[in-house]
Order: structure tokens, then C-alpha cells, then sequence
């Protein structure tokens, strides 16, 4: 049997929108190795897990472990790079309906096969799982 | 960052991404993608605490949704 047919970079893979931004749901996603303070840290050393992140914590509520840009703006201020307390305050005019009950970041990784093979394809699904209507996604 | 997008869209579910590396994130061709200019990672939503940047920011990505499509292309702005 042949092996499936693999979605060449040239190829972009792109879904519609079509909603009204105030009727939907946004899930935040990152790169830049944000969890729950109450959450153990992402390795930095390499670490090719995801971490879920709940809906209603807020910024101060969250660490970023990561070793390869300036944390000065961070330390101060996660929404500089996760901007979920931004989101609610937008919720809260009504310019979108609100946030999902889970967000989700990825850390630092050089295993790039296992990233493509295994973390991305389950992260998206789990993003999927959590039946946003949009996805903001963020990197550093 | 951008193979997690292309993985989003893929399942049905649309999606922007905010980066700092236009040119890195336009070679992995992101279906949608805004870049403030010359801003660096470790804020890529602007200064730390600047609600009203961040929100700017925050929109005029949230608006790519509703623009005209440009899969692949990075839209890189001024916010200074």
C-alpha cells in the first residue's frame, strides 16, 4: 500500500471564518513555554510535552521557562507574550464572546521529528477538543 | 510555531498567528499572520502592561480572520 499523501509546505492549509469575532470563542496557544505557576516547569533543556492551561487564571498566575530571549518585559508582564488577561478584558466589551476553558504552550525543543510526528498532531487536537472558534497563536 | 498552526487549520479551526519573525515564520507559509514591526521576542504583544497596545494588537489580528485571505503571507505593521 502506498503511504498517505504528506501536505507539502507549499501548500497552506487554511479554514474559513465564518463567524462574527463578537460570537466566538478564543483559544490562546503558545511556544514560549507558559504554564500554571502550580504546574511543574517546562525543561529547559529540550522538552517536547504541551501543557493545558486554565481558562480562568490569570496572567500573574502563570510562569514562562525559557532560556533563549530577553525575560525582562515577561518577568513584568506575561500577557506580553500570553495574552489571556488582554482576552477577558475584550471579553468583557464585547468585542469577542470569551476565552476557552483551556489554552495550551509548548516549550523549547530541538527534536523536530518528534515534534511534527507526535506533539504537534496531539496539541491540535486537544486545542480542537476544546471547540474554539478561533485560535490566537502566539510564539516569544 | 507555524506547523502548529497549518495542524490547527487542518482539523477545521481557524487561526492567526502573532510573530516576531516574519521572514522565519513566512518560509513555514502560517494561513494567517501578523507581525508588529521590529518588535523582538519576549514581547511580542508590545510593552508590559500596555493594556491598550496589547488589545490594538490583539484585534488587529483577531480582524485578519475576517479579511481578505492571504494564506502564506505574513502582514507586518507599525505600532509605534
Amino acid at each position: 500500500m502506498e503511504k498517505a499523501l504528506e501536505l507539502s509546505r507549499y501548500c497552506v492549509p487554511f479554514t474559513p471564518f465564518k463567524r462574527k469575532l463578537e460570537e466566538s470563542l478564543i483559544c490562546l496557544v503558545s511556544t514560549a513555554g507558559v504554564r500554571a505557576r502550580s504546574d511543574p516547569p517546562f525543561n529547559l533543556e529540550g522538552d517536547n510535552s504541551f501543557k493545558r492551561i486554565d481558562g480562568s487564571l490569570s496572567a500573574a498566575e502563570l510562569a514562562v521557562d525559557d532560556s533563549h530571549y530577553d525575560h525582562g518585559c515577561i518577568d513584568k508582564d506575561v500577557n506580553c507574550v500570553f495574552p489571556i488577561d488582554r482576552l477577558r478584558s475584550l471579553a468583557r466589551e464585547g468585542r469577542i464572546a470569551g476565552l476557552t476553558d483551556q489554552h495550551f504552550s509548548m516549550g523549547f525543543s530541538q527534536a523536530l521529528r518528534e515534534l511534527r510526528e507526535t506533539t504537534v498532531p496531539q496539541l491540535a487536537r486537544a486545542v480542537a477538543a476544546a471547540r474554539p472558534d478561533a485560535v490566537l497563536l502566539t510564539g516569544g | 510555531m507555524v506547523t502548529v498552526q497549518r495542524a490547527i487549520e487542518m482539523l477545521g479551526i481557524s487561526s492567526v498567528l502573532i510573530t516576531v519573525e516574519p521572514e522565519e515564520s513566512a518560509q513555514a507559509r502560517p494561513p494567517r499572520a501578523l507581525c508588529p514591526r521590529s518588535f523582538v521576542a519576549g514581547h511580542s504583544l508590545g510593552r508590559p502592561n500596555d493594556e491598550a497596545l496589547q488589545k490594538w494588537i490583539i484585534m488587529d489580528a483577531l480582524e485578519l480572520l475576517l479579511a481578505d485571505a492571504k494564506p502564506g503571507e505574513v502582514i507586518i505593521r507599525d505600532y509605534t
